[in-house]
């Protein structure tokens, strides 16, 4: 195993629904680096790389500046898609301090959407003729994540026989999972399966209940080397292994036969089995990026954890609901029913469970595993080992 | 014919790659002069075997449904009187391995089924840029 760079901080704004924040983006980013470092018991003029991804607003000389960093030795942001990089975040800060660039990195990711415009609200494609790039869907109303994500899942579902229970599985865990978490927006608000299947369809198979939230909020981990980490007060979490990247040819929302349908996860679970030395089920807990309840269902096959015959048994009968789940499995109740901070919630949620400080916390967590997006490409995942 | 999401919606907008599928009124797919292969959307070179020799071939004009989605949540103003409204992803015959966006028109959005054989139809808009004639292809059940 790897383990030469550590997570020794995380921290969080509060989570707001969307526009709820009375904060800016900026200063939610800051609020969320600066109870990161409290969390680490580092300075702020310590911290000497950032990184985020998903088209972050939030420049990495503004926080540097504006928070006081002695200098920056380290910014970056990965290429592509959105969601799909949340745990490349911490692919990227692993190469960062174990190759010895900078010595505290932090990465982050904020969002306002009463400041600006929600992410899926199709807003700013209301002009006449659509954007290179774009005119092969917008024409025909193809416009959101959801609607592209429906098609890949309407034809797997169709491929194999699943129903729409294993989607409901899905998002009842998410929700059942945040009855125990304060911070959840969704907290106080338990789920049915007779609610999900009432809920009004988005684009079928998705239910309201099946997509991710809208919120407001942001989130951020520090990262270091386990040497650096002796020094500091908490428990340092090592990064055990990292993937990042996709298969020949995916073409992206292009849908074109050889991945039609497909997650484009196979190579980044077997690039982690491998670089980690681990198989899925030594997995002891899982948050996976649930942009929709679909892609999660087919990502959990293309990384191994189940076969497509088999994933209905698999995440239903709350065999993912809880701490003592079969698979511990989106424990703060992730995008769907925590807060959508485009999946960097989930990184920290990861760390606090090798930490044993989850509101959902399962027992005895070894490796602890963090997906990003399923559906675009690049995906990525970060495994989290024993704590030192 | 006039446009399944109305006359009004959003339009290609069009660059060379994507002139020939959107303003022919046949199915245009690039085709690689050296190897054969087949490539959708059309880019500057060849994915498999990295030539520059690229051409359009017309298609049959016929297709299968890959799979489809009803939508339910207008993403656009224009769109509140038109949902629910069928997306589908359609397999060209003539062309292997390529898939294009589109809707299954003509028919009961309810009715539309993965596998179900579709034949190309045409929408006739113009571009307000260049004023070029555009006959965007979508596709209709084959009985």
């Amino acid at each position: 195993m790897h383990g030469r760079a550590v997570v020794v901080g995380v921290g969080e704004s509060a989570y707001y629904k969307h526009g709820g924040s009375p904060d800016t983006e900026f200063q939610l980013a800051c609020t969320a680096i600066r109870n990161a470092a409290d969390d680490a018991g580092l300075e702020l003029r310590q911290l000497d790389g950032l990184i985020s991804y998903m088209d972050n607003r939030n420049s990495p000389l503004r926080i540097a500046d504006a928070l006081g960093f002695e200098e920056l030795r380290w910014s970056s942001t990965p290429w592509a898609g959105g969601g799909n990089n949340s745990s490349a975040t911490m692919h990227l800060a692993d190469a960062a301090v174990s190759g010895g660039h900078a010595n505290y990195v932090v990465a982050f990711r904020a969002l306002a959407q009463g400041q600006f415009q929600r992410l899926g609200s199709g807003a700013g494609l209301m002009a006449g003729t659509a954007p290179e790039g774009l005119s092969w869907g917008l024409p025909y109303g193809l416009m959101s994540p959801a609607q592209e994500c429906a098609l890949q899942t309407n034809r797997w579902m169709h491929d194999h026989g699943v129903s729409q229970e294993a989607l409901a599985s899905v998002s009842l865990a998410c929700y059942a999972n945040a009855q125990r978490n304060p911070r959840a927006v969704r907290y106080g608000r338990p789920l049915t399966r007779e609610d999900y299947h009432a809920s009004r369809w988005i684009v079928e198979p998705f239910h309201l209940f099946d997509c991710c939230m809208e919120n407001d909020g942001a989130a951020a981990l520090i990262i270091t080397t386990p040497e650096r980490a002796k020094d500091l007060p908490g428990k340092a979490v090592p990064i055990v292994a990292t993937a990042q990247g996709k298969g020949p040819e995916i073409g992206l929302t292009t849908f074109q036969q050889r991945w039609f349908p497909g997650m484009y996860y196979e190579n980044v679970g077997r690039i982690l089995w491998e670089r980690a030395g681990v198989k899925p089920a030594d997995i002891d807990v899982l948050q996976m990026y649930e942009n929709f309840t679909g892609p999660v269902v087919m990502a959990l096959c293309e990384m191994g954890f189940c076969e497509p015959a088999d994933v209905e048994a698999f995440v239903g009968d709350g065999r993912l609901e809880g701490p003592d789940a079969a698979l511990p499995f989106n424990t703060s109740g992730g995008n769907i029913a925590e807060a959508y901070i485009h999946g960097l919630e989930m990184v920290v949620e990861a760390v606090r469970q090798v930490r044993g400080e989850s509101t959902c916390q399962a027992k005895n967590v070894e490796l602890s595993l963090a997906v990003g997006g399923p559906g675009y490409a690049p995906g990525s995942a970060v495994l989290f080992g024993p704590a030192i | 014919m006039s446009r399944y999401l109305g006359d009004d919606f959003i339009l290609p907008g069009l660059t060379p790659n994507n002139t020939p599928f959107f303003t022919a009124g046949s199915i245009q797919i690039q085709f690689c002069d050296d190897c054969g292969h087949a490539q959708h959307p059309p880019d500057d070179l060849c994915y498999a075997c990295q030539g520059r020799n690229l051409s359009f071939r017309t298609c049959p004009g016929t297709g299968r449904v890959e799979s489809c989605a009803r939508v339910h949540h207008p993403l656009h103003p224009a769109l509140r009187e038109r949902v629910p409204y069928v997306i589908a992803i359609v397999s060209v015959d003539g062309a292997p391995g390529v898939n294009v966006q589109g809707n299954v028109v003509h028919c009961d959005a309810n009715s539309v089924r993965i596998g179900q054989k579709v034949r190309a139809v045409y929408e006739e808009a113009v571009d307000p840029h260049s004023g070029t004639k555009l006959l965007i292809p979508q596709w209709e059940p084959v009985d």
